[in-house]
Parts: C-alpha cells; sequence; structure tokens
C-alpha cells in the first residue's frame, strides 16, 4: 500500500516531467537535404553547423528580397541579383546602390554556392555566411549598418516569428541573420542543363553543339573546369585596368603583385543569360568575350601562361562554341518558383537577351 | 607541460584593463599631446583571448578559449574575470587579437559578432585593435587618423602573443594597455607621413610590433 503510494507519485512525476519536456519541443524545424546532382563532388559547405531547414530556407528567402536591409529601403539582396539572369545583376555592367551610387563591380551569378569556398571577384570572402555583411554594409551598395537591419527586423512581428521558427527563438543576430540567407542561397543549384542531361545520356547534342563540346575542351576547360564550369581561381585574362575603377582584383586582398589583375574564373553555367561579362562588366556580349580572347586582350608578364598568346578563335570555332554555350542554360533552375520572391510567383517574361 | 582546467577547485582571477595614453588614462575625445602634436583619441578597441597562467613551477595551464573586446568607451569592457585553478603563478600569457582559426570559421557571435565594427566584411578577417582619433599634424579631411590593423595569414599576422609577470598569488591584477606605444618602437609612426592604415600589410605588421608593447603590469594587490 505504502509503496503503491509512492510509486504512484513517481509515475505521476515522470508524467508531468514528460509533457514538460514534450511542450518544450515546439522547436522542431523541418530538415531539409541538399540536391546535389549526380556526378558532382560533395559541396564544401559545412552543413553541419547550418542545417537546412524549410524554416530557415524560407526566412532566408524573405530576407533575400527584403528591401528594409538597405539604408532607405529601396534595395534587396535580390534587386542585384535576379533570378533570370542566373541571379546576376541583368543588363547592368555595375550594380546600382544606395543614393544613386554605381559599385565597382558586376554582381556575379549565385548557384552552386554550397561547392565554393570564397566569395566576390577576388575572393576576399572566406566563408558564406559572412558574404550578406559585405553588400549589406558598402557604401555604394545597400549602405546600412548591421545593427541598423537587426533592430528594424526585430522591430516585426513577422519576423520574431520567422526567426523563431527558423532557429528557435524570437532574438536576432548577425549570426541567425547570414545563416538564413546562406541556407535560402546554397538552395540554387543549377545543374539540369541539357549539356547536364547529356552528361547522363539522356539527351544528345545536335552537331554544333557536339563541335563546340570538343572546342571547349581543346580551348576552354582548364580554367572553366567540368562540372562547375570554374576551377575557382583567379586569373589574370590581360583586362587592361579601368582608369577609373582602378580594380587590382586579388591584389587587394592578397597584398601581392603578382596577384595584380587576377579575377576569379566566372562559372559559364548560364552564361548566355547573364550578361554583361567580366568584373566590372565591360563585356556586353559573349562576342565581345571572345573577341576579347582572340584579339583585343592586353597581355602583360602576369597575364595567365595559358593566355600569353592570346587565345586564337576562328569564326567557325566561335560559332560552334556558343551553341554548346547555349547547352548549359538550365531553364527549371532561372524558373523555379521556389528561388523567386515570396508570394510573386516567377516572371513569366524574363528579358529577351539581345547582346548575344 | 599543459593541463587544461577541468573539474580542478579554482579561484577568480579579476584582471582590470586600464587605457593609457602614455601616463595619463586614457578617456574618449579628450586630448594628449604628443612630439608637440595635439592628439584627439576617440576610438581605442582591442581584442584580447587564449589566457594562460604559468605556474611556480614552470607548468602552464590553458584557460578556456574566450575572446573579450576591449573598448575604452565602455569601461566594464576592460574588466575580464577568468576562473582558475587554485595556485601560484609566476606569469599571464594571453593573445592579443583573434586567431586566424576564429577568422575562417563563419560567422561569429558575442564579442566576435561582426556588428562590433571589428570586422573586415571586404576581405574576410577581424581587426585585432582599432586607434582612431585627430591629430593637429594630419594631412587628411577631419585631420583624423585611423588605424584599423588586421591580417592573420602568414607574415601578414597581426595578432600578438603577450606574456606579463605575476609576481605575487591574489585574485586581481591590472594591466596598463598605454597607446602611445603604437607609435613609438620599432616602427615610427609618423601621423602626418601615415595617418591611414585599414588593410592587411607592411603597415599593419609594423603598427602591430609596435602595439605588441602597450601592455604592463600596474601594481598587485594583496
Amino acid at each position: 500500500m505504502k509503496y503503491r503510494k509512492t510509486i504512484g507519485v513517481i509515475v505521476v512525476i515522470c508524467l508531468i516531467c514528460i509533457s514538460w519536456v514534450t511542450g518544450n519541443q515546439y522547436f522542431k524545424p523541418t530538415p531539409v537535404k541538399l540536391m546535389v546532382p549526380k556526378g558532382w563532388s560533395e559541396p564544401v559547405y559545412d552543413f553541419k553547423s547550418n542545417p537546412l531547414t524549410k524554416e530557415g530556407i524560407e526566412l532566408g528567402r524573405q530576407l533575400f528580397y527584403d528591401t528594409r536591409l538597405s539604408k532607405d529601403g529601396t534595395i534587396s539582396c535580390g534587386t542585384c541579383h535576379q533570378q533570370f539572369g542566373a541571379f546576376n545583376t541583368y543588363d547592368h555592367s555595375l550594380s546600382h546602390g544606395y543614393n544613386n551610387s554605381l559599385s565597382t563591380r558586376n554582381a556575379p551569378g549565385l548557384f552552386n554556392l554550397a561547392w565554393q569556398k570564397e566569395f566576390m571577384w577576388d575572393g576576399g570572402i572566406n566563408h558564406l555566411d559572412l558574404q550578406p555583411l559585405a553588400p549589406i554594409t558598402a557604401d555604394t551598395e545597400m549602405a546600412e549598418s548591421i545593427q541598423n537591419v537587426l533592430s528594424k527586423l526585430q522591430a516585426e512581428k513577422e519576423y520574431r516569428r520567422l526567426f523563431k521558427a527558423a532557429f528557435g527563438d524570437e532574438k536576432i543576430t548577425t549570426e541567425k541573420l547570414t545563416k538564413a540567407v546562406s541556407q535560402f542561397v546554397l538552395t540554387f543549384v543549377s545543374g539540369n542543363s541539357k549539356y547536364d542531361r547529356v552528361m547522363q545520356g539522356v539527351d544528345t547534342f545536335i552537331l554544333p553543339e557536339k563541335l563546340g563540346y570538343d572546342i571547349f575542351k581543346k580551348k576552354c576547360v582548364s580554367c572553366h573546369t567540368e562540372p562547375m564550369f570554374t576551377d575557382y581561381s583567379y586569373r589574370n585574362i590581360g583586362m587592361p585596368i579601368d582608369p577609373f575603377l582602378k580594380d587590382l582584383g586579388r591584389m587587394k586582398i592578397t597584398n601581392d603583385p603578382m596577384d595584380s589583375l587576377k579575377f576569379k574564373v566566372p562559372s559559364l553555367r548560364n552564361v548566355m543569360r547573364s550578361f554583361p561579362y567580366g568584373h566590372d562588366g565591360r563585356f556586353f556580349s559573349v562576342m565581345t568575350v571572345m573577341e576579347h580572347y582572340r584579339k583585343n586582350m592586353v597581355p602583360d608578364p602576369r597575364t595567365d601562361p595559358l593566355l600569353q598568346n592570346r587565345l586564337p578563335l576562328s569564326n567557325f570555332e566561335i560559332g560552334q562554341l556558343t551553341a554548346f554555350l547555349h547547352t548549359l542554360t538550365d531553364t527549371s533552375f532561372l524558373k523555379n518558383p521556389n528561388f523567386a520572391a515570396p508570394g510573386k510567383g516567377i516572371s513569366t517574361t524574363a528579358p529577351v537577351d539581345i547582346h548575344n | 607541460m599543459t593541463s587544461s582546467v577541468q573539474s580542478q577547485k579554482t579561484q577568480q582571477l579579476m584582471i582590470h584593463f586600464q587605457n593609457r595614453f602614455g601616463e595619463a588614462l586614457l578617456v574618449p575625445e579628450q586630448s594628449y599631446i604628443m612630439y608637440g602634436d595635439t592628439i584627439t583619441i576617440n576610438r581605442f578597441k582591442y581584442y584580447v583571448s587564449h589566457f594562460e597562467l604559468t605556474n611556480e613551477q614552470g607548468k602552464k595551464i590553458i584557460l578556456p578559449v574566450q575572446y573579450y573586446l576591449i573598448d575604452a568607451a565602455d569601461s566594464v569592457s576592460g574588466n575580464i574575470i577568468l576562473n582558475i585553478p587554485i595556485g601560484q603563478y609566476r606569469s599571464i600569457h594571453f593573445l592579443l587579437g583573434v586567431d586566424s582559426l576564429r577568422n575562417v570559421s563563419g560567422v561569429q557571435s558575442g564579442a566576435l559578432d561582426p556588428l562590433h565594427g571589428m570586422f573586415w566584411t571586404w576581405n574576410s578577417g577581424y581587426i585585432m585593435a582599432k586607434l582612431e582619433g585627430t591629430a593637429t599634424s594630419s594631412q587628411i579631411a577631419g585631420k583624423q587618423f585611423t588605424y584599423h590593423i588586421g591580417g592573420f595569414r602568414g607574415n601578414n599576422n597581426t595578432a600578438r602573443s603577450i606574456t606579463l609577470p605575476l609576481s605575487v598569488t591574489n585574485n586581481k591584477v591590472s594591466i596598463i594597455t598605454d597607446a602611445k606605444k603604437w607609435f613609438e618602437r620599432p616602427y615610427p609612426l609618423i601621423i602626418a607621413k601615415e595617418p591611414v592604415c585599414h588593410s592587411p600589410g607592411t603597415l599593419a605588421v609594423s603598427i602591430a610590433n609596435n602595439y605588441v608593447n602597450m601592455f604592463s603590469i600596474l601594481s598587485q594587490q594583496k
């Protein structure tokens, strides 16, 4: 009898504990696994430090398209990273920033970021989670302070709810902010172009594409390495310095004169949909890029050894190469509604690129 | 011989960083005379981390890694309390700055939160120490000088290991941080010539070789 009472009390205490513990388990974000295209290496991003969740990705999407991240509330990440241009600044050589300012570089496309270790044209940023801080605080971009962004978001009931859903707590911090943006942009995987389907054996190149691919493998692939179509190295391709921008590229980060005018090799995925080209957007079409390589480049001793004699290309080769480059367009990526601004759906009237 | 602090009996060590400019206390927006130049310090901030102690037996005690941002404008930030094993110590060691690992580990929180203005967003890395102000000799806009000292790679590393004597066993130690040392030895930093340092490189390393000398023990109270 006595024992039964004690046992009864213990059982009741256990039940209370269980209900208390389960009651506190309301924070259960839904895990999401990154889709890795067949044949690709494992991502370099450390997902253990920032596991993808449905809630985190959704929060990141809200933030990516929120103009409140800028000082005057007019510029979001999405302003200069437009989905129909593979998240580049479509049709703009340099990005437009706060108070009619112009930035100094062309906003690159955003995709396959989970495989990338360094960011920006000069590789100055060494972790994806740090990347959003640069455009937010740059005077010629969003021109806002981190503290102000956090205060503005903290004041919004909806954001407090979204942060709690994603990270278990309403307090908005730099770390949660940038990790949420990382989660969203990490889902930008572009690996379903015609090229990919051909490699998987479910599609075939037409003749010009096939000839273009052969030329590509002879003349381009050492820097634009498959399957990312970049080896993520920094190279000087004989682009003379712009006298106004005076942009020394990688040298600004390493202080090494040998790195003068070196910039990151851009991926060629979606290249036909992401003009203009070059770190300062000086090339308005793929044709001008080809002309640069075969004729206009100004090699100096620091120009890449592979390009010391420029890159001879015949008109025929340029034609076939261009046909091949078209196979790198990934329409399912460019039109994926999950990447579009929340509540807006994708733009069905993406501009037609008349420059190629 | 090293060991870390685990389940040992501990005592508290209270460290107070007292910021100075030469002999005078450093007070933001106050003026000081240096080589006939009138200097006003507006900002003086630096990271300290990786505290270690050497005991009387010469054994090194490594304390759990913590990062502290000391800001002359916030007197509380200069007070640090460490839990250390009970014992007698002859010296204290710490890192001025942030180790290279934290510079490459993505977004951080607490003292290392980039919102404290001690992080370069365009060239990932911490500003180890920052000294800003105005000087009559300065030849740039607003008569300013701004020294943001950072860089963590190889020869450009600006974090510095500091060792100071701890002569008696007690639980309080005051460390003087003399910002004037930034201008003195071994690199004669002349504001009129070099009013700005905002990136890793040779100048930053030269200044780091000066600020390594800015710490000394004030006094030991029983």
